[in-house]
């Protein structure tokens, strides 16, 4: 009852707005009125006002961007009887109001996000038992063993975990194979996992065919197992040793959970960031979406799988018939099966995996086309609006996952739109400069302070516009493809373990250069038009400025495209632990200063340790978490730095023995406290102006640097090289 | 009765049960009882009995007519003619009795053009009823020229004929857009009439040759009433009736009455000597009055056995007979019950009527009386007219949309622009951006209806074309007759629904339609301080245009004491210094104003235009760094958008006290009812002289479609009528509440008082966070 006549009284109050904002004032009210509402918004963000106040500021924004869709649906369409104006107007207008559209979902997403859950680990409980999946397809051995020692490592009771190794690479079939190269290396691998298992005490599974790709390999898991619980790790996806504790206990508070999802957080950054040389200091991609969206989309218990660094019920999967297989993301798709049959969700806000991210663009592009396709297979198949069993906010939560790989369509919409007039002289949207000071200002305006408003600390300004960008040029025919065929994506599995050495142009980086001569040239037009018509200068300023800020974005992602060449393949971690470093007979006390996942960089107290020669086999001592007793692990010096009475090395691991990996693992993944400092050290909100200005200097400084890859045309189309051959 | 007298009467029993009966010149009632109530148009005992009893008396003219000057029929409307600009295209109706039309044979036209005008590339094309009756070369630099044109035999005909002058000018040197206002023709008016064969067509014989009084040589209308028992004050009400049925049968643009009581002065044309009065009232004046007047009422033409020139005569035993012979004339024009016009008649001086649009309306310009034209000069113009009720209220924010056919050649080069003006404001701009030529589908044109009042609105569109060869303008170019640009007449003319709410005070949706008055029901109280000549007839003239405006006329009663008005609407008219103390406060007009507003006699001293001083100080002070920033911002918000600081408001301000300036020769003002609820209008003068000339000069068109705000006054010296705007009003509902135009009265009102807007959009944002974070708080997961 109370609940009915709050949204009774919610819905009285729009209603209001609507009716207000749908009045047809004249330009000067709505001049003014967007006056007042960006300086109310402003104010309110100077002041940093949150909790009604941030609803409120909303609700004002809300109001500006639904005077601007009355506006632009009723006085700006060109005629219908002009059709070469009116198509590729609709067209633009049907891409603002999918914006809009978006917007409006991820308002009622984010709105008011679920503040973290507390810490768990420290309570008791009751411990099910749990069955640790960790597929894998083609992942080299090193890579594996980092994981499966972390995973071994997690902090439970050891007669309740078991540790699966799901390899997809060694299957029967893939050993039967016609093909002599595919049939040997997977025979090999079967040999080389199943000795290393052994070795860590994890129990090897593969399968006769590779059907259903990862959903068919974790079903098989499944199969071969009985735990309570299921926790998925992707091969890179090294947990902390905290995992379960911090995970399992939902599952006792709620019997109708079937999910506890955690972030996903990395190691290294994206091409984007990479090239970007922003990983450092600004909040990655996916912060967005694990540090604010899961959190809205649990309020709404619509937080959904994603794959990995997740636990699940049995139960609930043998419900449904186990991992669902028809797309290509088969975590979302599982997800809406479970949420559509009553089971909840859980998102806990605290990175307890670490991972890697693909290294080149090209598979960065590759990783986000699965995402893309699989989501329009969701999308085609389950149709979430109209999905029983979800709840309405479950069904608009899902609307807003599925509909935003979408945007590759009004990206493509926004990059083009100027040319049909500053080219072709279409006039495609039809408003005075004052009309669009009043309305389209405005709008913009708020739209990118509300964006501040919601995502402000995890994505700054212009981000998500150049990660649109750059995604669309290939997203496009991916995603058109799969509206069009939709049973033909099939899962590809997304190549981590590459490296860049050599300073180059992505191969798939030709259509950007095409691109950004075009809006080049775009822009020379302007300039030529703005001297020759001075009678529609100021149509043509406007028009423009908006190609000027699509040059911008595509100069930037040629800095993306650019690849820098790198040495060191990982992000290196701060950790600052004690240990003790042995040369020789002699053991010296150290701290360790920051780790990777080759290896560690460490600060050694001794005067007389003088400079060792490179290569020089050396000993770290150090006890791991959850142990009493010091443990020993081998490493190479690589490099020596002096500074008083403090050495620095660079060491390289030279794990040995499985039980070196659990070392390796125990340095770098047991404490997930130092990823979630990690984050928080660049998570700050820059604000809109200093954000822009920010951005535009970045675009400026890609730009060159870009052009000047291509002039230098430096290894245009090479292939990158895998890791495991290049590192060494 | 020696001299021949031609009296067209007919005697009726019926007076009015023939409301529609317009082949019954006119009716009277002999029979009518004398408790009567003047203002009964519908006399229900009379209803039933058949007019067909009754026949038209003729009275044929003896042989011997009186010598006079041959009649002329002048026939421009409003005076001297200016055909200017490369095209111009005027036309409207000239109303001719049947005699007129049997014996007109000759168009006369006098005019002078500009110099500048080259003969051999200019026309002056002359319609009469759709058909071409000359298309001369414009060649009369020097002086007037006139040009004789035949009319085809049965060309004319009896009523309304359509005339059509239309003007193809060119410059003969200049190719520039500029030139083109160097551009005139000059139809003289005293030139131009039709002639007749013989003197007869002067002759008025049925009461519809009412409408036939025409225009004198300045293109004015006038009744001339002598009235001997004037100021007796049961003859007031039936004079204003009369006064009223006139006006709406003429519906000429430049009518006035006046009247005297004891001379009969020869009438000219676009005059009518009307006589009202008892035979005993009228026989010392008038020898010549038709047979058994002084037994039954009569209204007919008599001719003046003096002047020769024909005289409305209406008589009757009593008054009251005097009563049924004006329901005779004035009761055809009577509509029944709140019925709503289609059209504005603005025929007699441009054709066609003006479509009356009260909701979203569809008109093809065709519709509009416009053609489509090919245009090959430099700058093109076009008007239409629309009628636009006196509850619009949309002028804040609405736009009417005119979806244009047209199209241009590629000479016309880029910077080339369509314009359209409103009541000869601007309105849109629409820039002709592309080269190489253009056909325009419906291109749609938005036109603010900020300059839309009630009443005839004239919309134009004017096309600049500029071309390459207009740049060089090498000889002979201006000459080229090769089309580049084009109107169709396919082009639509839009309006949207509007909001509508009546206003009060709003004097240009009383002189427009005449409302509030028009649709009342009752009789609107007239309070006249002074029962004299002068008073009267700027009554009469006044009230003769509401009801023009109206269509309709206006019932009336006249009330001797400003007590008995109450809180009804009523009318004012009067000295401003009789007028009731309650007017000058309902209005706002200064008490103080009573006794010093008059002509400047030099004794006052002399006062400091206060606004002129303090624009002068702020000029004067303009030379801070920081003012001078802000005004220069002020002047960019106004420029480009229009916005004022005084238009940043919440809410309408409060009226400020009037005071009459000394060049004022006439005021008239409106107010409301002391409660509220009526519409009280007053006209003024110091006086009485004042009040009858201002009052004619105020209501010619040209001044009259300037009145508007709260209270205007017209300066005669200058000829000039000043307004000053509405700040506060109330709404007066004139539809049934429907929440669409509650909507729209709503965002009109807005879009006047911008910051309540932005107010109102703040609170409601506020309103929806606490409800948006309330609702959040309590739905979904919360912790």
């Amino acid at each position: 009852m109370r609940k009915a006549s709050i949204i009774l009284f919610w819905g009285i109050a729009s209603l209001c707005v609507i009716a207000l904002v749908t009045l047809p004032i004249n330009l000067q009210t709505q001049l003014i009125a967007s006056i007042a509402v960006v300086t109310f918004m402003a104010v309110l963000k100077i002041l940093k006002a949150e909790g009604t106040w941030r609803l409120t500021a909303l609700a004002f924004g809300t109001a500006i961007v639904m005077r601007y869709v009355y506006w632009r649906t009723t006085s700006t369409l060109p005629p219908v009887n002009q059709l070469e104006n009116f198509i590729p107007g609709f067209l633009l207008y049907l891409a603002e109001m999918y914006s809009v559209m978006m917007l409006a979902l991820s308002l009622f997403v984010v709105a008011m996000p679920l503040p973290s859950r507390p810490s768990r680990a420290a309570s008791e409980g009751k411990y099910p038992s749990v069955d640790v999946y960790v597929p894998t397809y083609n992942e080299d051995s090193h890579l594996l063993a980092n994981t499966l020692a972390a995973a071994k490592a997690m902090d439970y009771p050891a007669d309740k975990v078991t540790v699966w190794l799901l390899d997809d690479g060694g299957t029967l079939q893939k050993r039967n194979s016609a093909n002599l190269l595919e049939s040997q290396t997977a025979k090999s691998r079967h040999q080389e996992l199943q000795t290393l298992c052994n070795d860590l005490g994890v129990k090897y599974l593969t399968r006769d065919r590779n059907e259903h790709a990862k959903a068919g390999n974790l079903n098989n898991g499944m199969e071969h197992s009985q735990g309570e619980l299921i926790a998925v790790f992707d091969a890179d996806h090294a947990p902390a040793r905290d995992f379960l504790r911090e995970t399992v206990g939902y599952f006792e508070d709620d019997p109708k959970l079937f999910l506890v999802q955690t972030p996903h957080f990395f190691l290294n950054p994206d091409p984007v960031e990479r090239n970007l040389r922003t990983f450092e200091k600004m909040p990655s991609e996916n912060e967005m979406f694990y540090g604010i969206i899961q959190r809205g989309l649990d309020k709404w218990n619509a937080s959904f799988f994603c794959g990995s660094a997740a636990v699940l019920r049995r139960q609930a999967l043998d419900q449904t018939g186990g991992f669902s297989g028809v797309s290509i993301t088969e975590d979302c798709e599982t997800a809406i099966d479970l949420h559509a049959s009553g089971w909840n969700s859980v998102y806990v806000d605290r990175p307890l995996i670490a991972g890697l991210q693909p290294a080149t663009f090209a598979s960065f592009i590759g990783q986000r086309s699965r995402w893309a396709q699989g989501m329009m297979q969701i999308l085609r198949f389950k149709f979430p609006p109209l999905k029983r069993g979800l709840s309405i906010p479950q069904r608009l939560c899902y609307m807003s996952s599925t509909l935003f790989w979408l945007f590759p369509f009004p990206r493509t919409i926004f990059l083009f739109a100027p040319l049909c007039y500053l080219f072709f002289d279409l006039e495609i949207f039809t408003a005075s400069g004052g009309e669009f000071l009043g309305y389209t200002l405005a709008y913009m305006l708020v739209n990118l302070m509300m964006q501040n408003y919601l995502y402000g600390s995890f994505r700054w300004p212009w981000i998500s516009e150049l990660y649109e960008y750059v995604q669309t040029v290939h997203l496009l025919p991916a995603v058109v493809s799969a509206i069009v065929n939709p049973r033909k994506p099939s899962f590809k599995v997304t190549a981590k373990d590459e490296s860049v050495l050599v300073s180059r142009l992505s191969e798939i980086s030709r259509p950007f250069f095409i691109i950004f001569a075009v809006l080049l040239l775009a822009l020379l037009v302007t300039i030529y038009r703005v001297y020759t018509e001075p009678y529609k200068a100021d149509v043509t300023l406007v028009v423009g400025g908006w190609n000027l800020l699509n040059l911008i974005l595509a100069g930037c992602a040629l800095g993306v495209v650019s690849e820098r060449g790198e040495l060191s393949a990982t992000r290196r971690v701060k950790v600052t632990r004690q240990c003790e470093f042995g040369l020789g007979e002699h053991w010296y006390p150290a701290t360790i200063d920051d780790v990777s996942v080759y290896g560690a960089r460490i600060n050694v107290y001794a005067k007389t340790i003088g400079s060792p020669a490179v290569d020089t086999r050396g000993l770290i001592r150090f006890t791991p978490h959850g142990r009493e007793t010091a443990e020993i692990l081998p490493v190479a010096v690589r490099n020596t730095q002096a500074d008083g009475d403090i050495v620095t090395m660079g060491c390289q691991y030279l794990p040995e023995a499985a039980r070196d990996h659990s070392l390796v693992a125990d340095l770098i993944f047991a404490n997930s406290q130092q990823w979630t400092e990690f984050q928080l050290s660049r998570r700050g909100n820059p604000g809109l102006l200093r954000g822009t200005l920010w951005f535009f200097g970045l675009a400026f400084y890609q730009t060159s640097r870009g052009l000047a890859y291509f002039f230098s045309k430096r290894g245009a189309g090479g292939k990158p090289r895998a890791s495991a051959g290049a590192k060494k | 009765m020696t001299k021949a007298v031609i009296l067209a009467l007919t005697l009726l029993a019926l007076p009015a049960g023939s409301l529609h009966a317009q082949a019954v010149p006119f009716d009277m009632s002999p029979e009518r009882p004398a408790s009567d109530s003047p203002n009964v148009t519908t006399p229900t005992e009379d209803q039933g009995k058949a007019p067909s009893n009754f026949q038209p008396v003729t009275v044929a003219p003896a042989a011997e007519a009186v010598e006079a000057v041959p009649f002329q029929r002048y026939v421009l409307p409003e005076g001297s003619l200016g055909l200017t600009g490369e095209f111009e295209d005027r036309l409207w109706s000239v109303y001719l009795t049947p005699q007129q039309a049997a014996t007109g044979t000759k168009l006369n036209l006098g005019y002078q053009n500009s110099i500048f005008v080259a003969p051999e590339t200019s026309r002056l094309t002359v319609e009469v009823n759709n058909t071409k009756i000359a298309e001369e070369a414009i060649r009369s630099p020097e002086s007037i020229s006139d040009l004789s044109l035949n009319l085809p035999k049965d060309l004319l005909k009896p009523g309304s004929n359509l005339i059509r002058l239309r003007s193809d000018q060119r410059h003969r040197t200049d190719c520039s857009v500029q030139s083109t206002y160097e551009l005139w023709s000059n139809i003289d008016a005293e030139k131009t009439y039709l002639s007749f064969a013989g003197n007869d067509p002067l002759t008025m014989q049925s009461l519809d040759d009412i409408k036939a009084i025409g225009v004198d040589e300045s293109g004015l209308t006038r009744f001339n009433f002598v009235v001997p028992a004037l100021e007796q004050p049961g003859s007031t009400v039936p004079l204003m009736r009369l006064a009223q049925g006139l006006a709406v049968l003429a519906d000429m643009p430049n009518q006035s009455f006046s009247f005297e009581t004891n001379k009969v002065a020869p009438s000219g044309p676009g005059e009518m000597t009307v006589l009202v009065g008892t035979p005993a009232e009228l026989s010392r004046l008038f020898p010549s009055l038709p047979d058994g007047a002084a037994s039954a009422p009569v209204a007919g033409f008599v001719r003046d056995a003096k002047t020769g020139s024909p005289v409305l005569v209406i008589t009757g035993p009593t008054w009251q007979g005097i009563r049924s012979a004006i329901e005779s004339i004035v009761a055809p024009t009577d509509v029944a019950g709140p019925a709503r016009r289609d059209v504005i008649t603005t025929q007699r001086w441009r054709a066609p009527d003006a479509p009356f649009l009260f909701a979203d309306t569809r008109l093809p310009f065709s519709q509009l009386g416009l053609k489509t034209e090919q245009f090959s000069g430099r700058r093109f113009r076009t008007d239409f007219t629309i009628g636009i009720p006196s509850d619009f209220y949309a002028a804040a924010y609405g736009e009417a949309v005119i979806l244009l056919d047209a199209a241009y050649t590629d000479a016309v080069l880029p910077g080339s622009h369509i314009d359209v003006y409103v009541n000869d404001s601007i309105a849109s701009t629409v820039p002709i951006t592309s080269s190489g030529g253009g056909l325009l589908r419906h291109l749609p044109i938005n036109v603010t209806m900020r300059h839309f009042r009630p009443g005839v609105n004239t919309i134009a569109i004017e096309a600049i074309l500029e071309t390459e060869s207009d740049k060089v303008c090498a000889p002979g170019a201006t000459g080229t007759d090769e089309p580049r640009f084009a109107l169709f007449d396919t082009s639509e003319f839009q309006m949207p629904d509007f909001a509508r709410v009546g206003q009060l005070p709003n004097l240009a949706a009383t002189a427009g339609t005449g409302a509030p008055y028009n649709r009342s029901v009752d009789p609107v109280p007239l309070f006249i301080d002074r029962i004299d000549a002068n008073t009267l007839s700027a009554a009469a003239t006044f009230l003769g245009r509401l009801a023009a405006g109206a269509g309709h006329p206006l019932a009336v009663e006249t009330v001797a004491s400003p007590a008995l008005i109450g809180n009804r609407s009523a009318i004012f008219i009067g000295s401003l210094s009789q007028m009731p103390p309650m007017a000058f406060t309902q209005m706002n007009i200064s008490e103080a104003s009573r006794n010093t507003w008059g002509p400047n006699t030099g004794a006052q001293a002399q006062g400091v235009d206060t606004q002129a001083a303090y624009d002068e100080w702020r000029d004067k002070l303009k030379g801070g760094l920081f003012s001078g920033q802000i005004s220069a911002l002020e002047g960019w918000l106004k420029q480009n958008f229009d916005i004022t600081l005084t238009s940043l408001r919440f809410a309408p301000r409060s009226e400020s006290s009037f005071m009459p300036s000394s060049e004022a020769s006439l005021l008239m003002a409106q107010a409301s009812s002391p409660d509220g609820t009526g519409t009280w209008t007053m006209v003024a003068a110091p006086t009485g002289k004042d009040l009858r000339d201002s009052m004619q000069a105020l209501s010619g068109q040209a001044n009259w479609s300037q009145l508007g705000g709260r209270l205007a006054t017209y300066e005669g010296g200058t000829k000039t009528v000043q307004t000053v705007p509405v700040n506060s009003f109330q709404f007066i509902p004139t539809q049934a509440g429907s929440f669409s135009n509650y909507r729209l009265i709503a965002a009109n009102w807005l879009s006047t008082n911008i910051l309540s807007y932005a107010v109102l959009l703040a609170v409601l944002a506020v309103v929806l966070g606490l409800a948006t974070a309330t609702m959040l708080s309590n739905l979904g997961r919360r912790q």
